[in-house]
């Protein structure tokens, strides 16, 4: 698989899922815009390993919650390069709060970067892909379909996003961009580090079918092969990484009763 | 109005708590500020200002006060640029 030659945009790619991503597309030849909106050291962090594989890096910042950001986000890529190839919907956030404690500011706020972006950032991408036709890969979770404790606004914003995903993949193949989901559970990276360290959850409780915890390398992995034209076929999809757990039922008990 | 007192009522718009209440020593806790209140309040002040408030630095601020000398010095430094 070569990306030689392509240009992809990550979202939220200074840590953790984003940074996988850049760093596996990067191996594979791609040029790659790392997108942050807190994190500048290590979105700059990410550009210096990408360029290290011998291809660019780009490093623009923009808040992809904000209409007016996702904006000059992309206007400076058109104007720098004049095209994508790659759009990786990956920047998240939410407030992990029980349903009572939710308020329409939590609401907004994950819908807008979780859901919302991606209708955004997908109209402005499918522009700058005419032409030439694309990729464009969301980072969803198993909150989407599983009802996760504390999840409940991310879950339901993971679940737009999935609906949207299939959507777009209808409305866009015309144009030759395939559009497609990953979801993963729990991903070890330092935003669930700060959980463990918190004391709000238990690495025992992650553990996968598998055998250990899903890395952010193992998601990368399953969004390059849909960055591929060996994925061509493959429409309007979620891909699963969790290691099993979803589909093991045993496991998923396991993981309950560790939680509680 | 002067730095400390646009980021008040910046905080106290994002927080509802009575600015007045607010002091160089309060807390983000005390202020009831939970960490989406914080990121929205960094958010107006980068906006107010001009200036980029990276999580790096921002993650080092004990108090509201700490918040107040940051966006100070980075202000003038902004200006002169």
């Amino acid at each position: 698989m070569s990306l030689e030659g392509k240009l992809a945009l990550v979202t939220g790619s200074g840590r953790g899922i984003g940074r996988a991503i850049a760093l596996k597309l990067a191996s594979q030849g791609a040029d790659i815009v790392v997108d942050f909106f807190r994190h500048r050291e290590s979105a700059e962090q990410t550009a210096k390993d990408v360029q290290a594989l011998g291809v660019k890096a780009e490093v623009i910042r923009a808040n992809v919650g904000d209409a007016a950001k996702i904006d000059e986000l992309f206007d400076t890529i058109g104007n720098k390069f004049g095209h994508l190839d790659i759009l990786i919907n990956n920047a998240a956030s939410g407030v992990g709060r029980p349903l009572a404690d939710i308020d329409v500011k939590a609401w907004e706020w994950t819908m807008d970067i979780n859901a919302r972006a991606l209708l955004l950032c997908a109209q402005r991408a499918a522009k700058l892909m005419e032409g030439r036709g694309g990729k464009i890969v969301s980072i969803s979770s198993l909150g989407s379909r599983f009802a996760l404790p504390n999840y409940t606004v991310v879950g339901v914003s993971k679940a737009a996003l999935e609906a949207l995903t299939r959507y777009l993949a209808i409305e866009l193949a015309p144009q030759g961009i395939c559009v497609n989901a990953v979801a993963a559970s729990a991903v070890l990276t330092d935003a669930l580090k700060f959980y463990f360290k918190e004391g709000l959850a238990k690495d025992s409780s992650y553990v996968t079918p598998a055998g250990r915890m899903v890395a952010p390398e193992d998601v990368a992995n399953v969004v390059a092969f849909l960055c591929s034209e060996e994925a061509f076929m493959i429409r309007g999809q979620t891909v699963i990484v969790d290691g099993g757990t979803s589909v093991g039922l045993l496991a998923l008990a396991g993981t309950q009763e560790k939680q509680t | 109005m002067n730095v400390e007192e646009q980021i008040k009522d910046i905080l106290a718009r994002i927080t509802r708590v009575d600015k007045n209440i607010i002091t160089r020593e309060s807390t983000f806790k005390e202020i009831k500020a939970d960490s989406l209140d914080v990121v929205q309040a960094l958010v107006a002040v980068e906006e107010t200002f001009g200036i980029e408030i990276p999580d790096e630095d921002a993650q080092k601020f004990q108090n509201f006060g700490d918040f107040v000398s940051y966006v100070e010095s980075r202000v003038p430094q902004k200006e002169k640029v």
